[in-house]
């Protein structure tokens, strides 16, 4: 058996709402398929209301704990630019990041009382340099035709980080998660998000 | 073997009830439980199995239920968050004397953290208190191991059993192949014995003896299960630190250890830590220099060790007293013990720079809100309208959230809003001030805990006025049925239970039913409320606020859509931001002015209503 020192950790962030839990659902049966052990840890409850959402993530060939340490994240996933930064110290120095190009204004900037912060992916790219990508999931997932699928453009993005997963693994694994019918529109959000980075 | 699925945690626990022969289960839901109860029926609607599965108005009444089942010979189990036990605690502190005959399983979730409760309480403590053993699982796969070896224990002893997952097994997933189902064909019997089913004092003497016999035999038990009690201790071999850990920390350890390839660090594991497996902790205690406890989320191990001379912990200062063990908290405890016992230190530093940056950033807090539509907010801008000087009670629930609203005032516990609002009467009414008071509970914790005390109130000549915030489902933990609605936990139909009934039967002459999407007849309501407060004949007045919750019943809440924008009217007042605190209205910087975030704007048009300068308007066409 391999050491669990190989263990990939993805740490997913954005807002309640978004589809952050469906995407990890979906790099979960991508995983569980691929044989390999997979953890994660969700957040439900009061943090759903319009909170801030993460998700662990963790696969290898053995896993204990579905507890991503801070610093240690290999892929950061992020929904939302402020849920981004939130979390630029949990990746480690060669992680990589990805995010989605929206800015949804938590109450304090609403009320006008917080700033949101300014050139979120410039921060980024100053400590992680060309490991930074952004995708505008929404506008894509609207062309493609349901604002809805943005979660799923963002998977396929993501997917571009994984060349040890197939195409056809991945489309597997959103069509056993979603009713029949979202079937076409979320497997050409998935090839439009690839295409996207 | 069949294929593996990638189960919740909370749903690897219903597997494990399924496979356990469980025919009996009750609950009470509350993050982090609530998806036990739904999983375990859907498992056994698609086995076809004969199970009852009922949602218990609270969680005593849910642990009363399953514990008669047990005495009549059938596996129950019961599930609830951890301090709804407090509420169940009557009756777990009797049925751990009295005992079961079929298998009796508790189910009470942790939340370190805390992520969505009042506490942080370690439910290891309340088995302790019970004197029942408690089995506490690192992660799903363990969870629902635990639970069939828990039920068959608890048969075999005839004793309760609690289980004690942690929110990070809760709310865990892991990829888990499902097992054979146990089918038990036990059928319902109840042998007549006073001197156990209704003992008296002399008798309960008697029972608590034998509970310490069983108590003593189960540690003894505990000492040799080496499947939830392990470690790796190498023959002869003797180390200057060992780790003692239970539950998710024992599971971010393991990690840890593999990660930083630490094989002069041996650990034992403990999930059933009481009673005590005592053998086992001294065969890894005597190999040890020094013992480091790291266990969530009280000092339980760490009392129970018997060599008090080596014990790092909590009690020592090493581990932190509150908040969640994450692994990078745990690291930091690592990493300085291992620097005090001059230790290799870990290869991996700790990253600072990015640390600072995240900390100067000075990033805007998500605090959760009400969603946009939800008629709870309705409520609380009329509330505060109607009385602004008022004292709000209030309860556990999504109407919390009142508190960005300056609706809420006080949350306790479940059905405070009703208790301390005649707690706070008495008080200012003994100095002969007048106080207003608005209570503000909803339907399903009004059920759950509101009517002794509004029983209290009413036979106290408390005045005040309670809202009954009723949108007909239990929203927060997820959307369970309430007792209002004639729906059980099955779907299957229920007797619905009508609140005005059940407040006009405590006592209470003033019940008014109103819509809350009305703002003005909630006003008015509310003023015709107080009134009645401070009448010479008066009392207490129940407003029963009805309105569907946006996110169950989207079509009844919203029955007509209608769309709104800002006009130039709009003078950057922020009393809609304030007052109203709807997600779905922002400050837009580029136009100067307030604008509706249509993405997220649930088309309810209360708005319209609110804004003082009439500059939120319908519009026909976007």
């Amino acid at each position: 058996m391999k050491e669990n020192k190989q263990i990939t950790n993805i740490f997913l962030s954005g807002v309640g709402g978004q589809g952050a839990i469906l995407a990890s659902n979906i790099l979960a049966e991508v995983f569980i398929g691929a044989g390999y052990d997979v953890k994660k840890a969700e957040v439900h409850g009061m943090a759903q209301r319009g909170g801030d959402v993460t998700t662990h993530f963790r696969y290898g060939e053995r896993v204990y704990s579905p507890l991503i340490k801070q610093g240690s994240v290999d892929f950061l996933l992020a929904f939302e630019l402020l849920e981004a930064i939130r979390y630029i110290n949990w990746v480690k120095p060669d992680g990589k990041i990805l995010i989605n190009n929206q800015k949804i204004f938590p109450p304090a900037v609403n009320l006008g009382t917080a700033q949101y912060p300014d050139d979120i992916v410039g921060t980024f790219k100053s400590y992680f340099k060309d490991n930074v990508y952004v995708v505008d999931g929404g506008e894509i997932a609207k062309k493609v035709g349901n604002i809805q699928a943005a979660n799923v453009v963002l998977v396929g993005a993501f997917s571009n980080f994984l060349p040890e997963i197939s195409d056809e693994q991945f489309v597997k694994a959103i069509k056993s998660l979603l009713a029949p019918k979202l079937h076409d529109l979320n497997e050409k959000a998935f090839y439009e998000g690839k295409k996207a980075i | 073997m069949e294929r593996e699925e990638i189960v919740l945690g909370n749903g690897a626990i219903a597997m494990g009830l399924v496979e356990s022969g469980c025919r009996i289960l009750t609950s009470y839901p509350g993050t982090p439980s609530s998806e036990i109860l739904p999983e375990v029926v859907r498992r056994v609607k698609a086995e076809g199995l004969n199970t009852y599965i009922e949602w218990s108005t609270n969680e005593k009444v849910a642990l009363d239920n399953a514990f008669a089942a047990a005495v009549a010979g059938k596996r129950s189990a019961c599930c609830m968050k951890q301090v709804g036990l407090n509420v169940a605690a009557d009756s777990l502190m009797s049925a751990a004397y009295i005992g079961n005959i079929g298998g009796l399983l508790i189910i009470s979730c942790d939340d370190p953290g805390p992520h969505s409760s009042q506490t942080e309480q370690d439910t290891r403590f309340m088995a302790r208190l019970a004197k029942v053993p408690v089995l506490d699982p690192a992660d799903p796969q363990e969870a629902r191991e635990m639970v069939k070896f828990g039920m068959d224990l608890s048969e075999e002893f005839q004793i309760p059993v609690v289980l004690r997952p942690a929110i990070r097994v809760c709310h865990a997933r892991q990829n888990i192949s499902p097992g054979p189902i146990k089918i038990s064909e036990q059928k319902a019997s109840f042998e007549k014995n006073p001197s156990r089913w209704a003992a008296t004092p002399k008798f309960r003497l008697k029972l608590h003896g034998e509970l310490n016999l069983k108590l003593k035999q189960i540690g003894e038990r505990f000492s040799s299960a080496r499947q939830f009690n392990f470690h790796n201790l190498e023959q002869g071999s003797h180390y200057t630190l060992g780790i003692v850990a239970g539950g998710v920390p024992s599971a971010v350890i393991r990690d840890i250890l593999a990660e930083e390839g630490r094989d002069d660090i041996p650990l034992l594991k403990i999930g059933t830590p009481f009673p005590f497996p005592d053998a086992l902790a001294d065969e890894f205690a005597s190999a040890c220099d020094k013992l480091l406890v790291i266990e969530e989320t009280d000092a339980l191990i760490e009392y129970l060790l018997r060599d008090r001379n080596k014990v790092m912990g909590r009690l020592t200062g090493h581990v932190p007293e509150q908040g969640e063990l994450v692994p990078e908290v745990i690291y930091g405890i690592m990493r300085r013990v291992l620097k005090d016992l001059g230790l290799k230190p870990f290869l991996k530093k700790e990253d600072r720079d990015v640390k600072e940056l995240v900390n100067g950033l000075g990033l805007p807090v998500r605090r959760p809100s009400l969603c946009p539509g939800c008629p709870h907010r309705a409520s609380f801008y009329a509330i505060r309208k109607a009385s602004p000087k008022a004292i709000f009670t209030s309860d556990i629930g999504c109407y919390t959230l009142g508190l960005n609203l300056g609706g809420v005032d006080t949350c306790l516990d479940m059905g405070a809003a009703i208790t301390m609002a005649s707690g706070f009467y008495h008080a200012f009414s003994q100095d002969e001030k007048k106080q207003p008071i608005v209570a503000t509970i909803g339907d399903s914790t009004f059920f759950h805990s509101g009517t002794a005390g509004l029983l209290n109130a009413v036979y106290n000549n408390a005045r005040f006025v309670l809202v009954i915030l009723d949108n007909e489902i239990t929203a927060m933990t997820g959307m369970q049925p309430t007792p209002g609605i004639g729906i059980r936990a099955d779907g299957t139909e229920a007797r619905p239970i009508s609140l005005e009934r059940v407040t006009k039967g405590c006592g209470v002459d003033f019940v008014e039913v109103v819509d809350p999407y009305d703002l003005k007849g909630m006003n008015d309501t509310l003023k015709k409320a107080f009134a009645y407060t401070e009448a010479e004949d008066g009392g207490i007045a129940v407003i029963i606020a009805r309105h569907p919750c946006v996110i169950n019943n989207r079509e009844n809440a919203i029955p007509e859509r209608i769309r709104v924008r800002v006009t130039d009217d709009c003078t950057s007042c922020s009393f809609c931001l304030e007052r109203f605190e709807c997600p779905a209205l922002y400050y837009d910087d580029d136009l100067g002015r307030v604008n509706v975030n249509r993405a997220i704007c649930a088309d309810c048009g209360l708005c319209i209503q609110v804004c003082p300068q009439n500059a939120i308007v319908e519009v026909k066409e976007l």
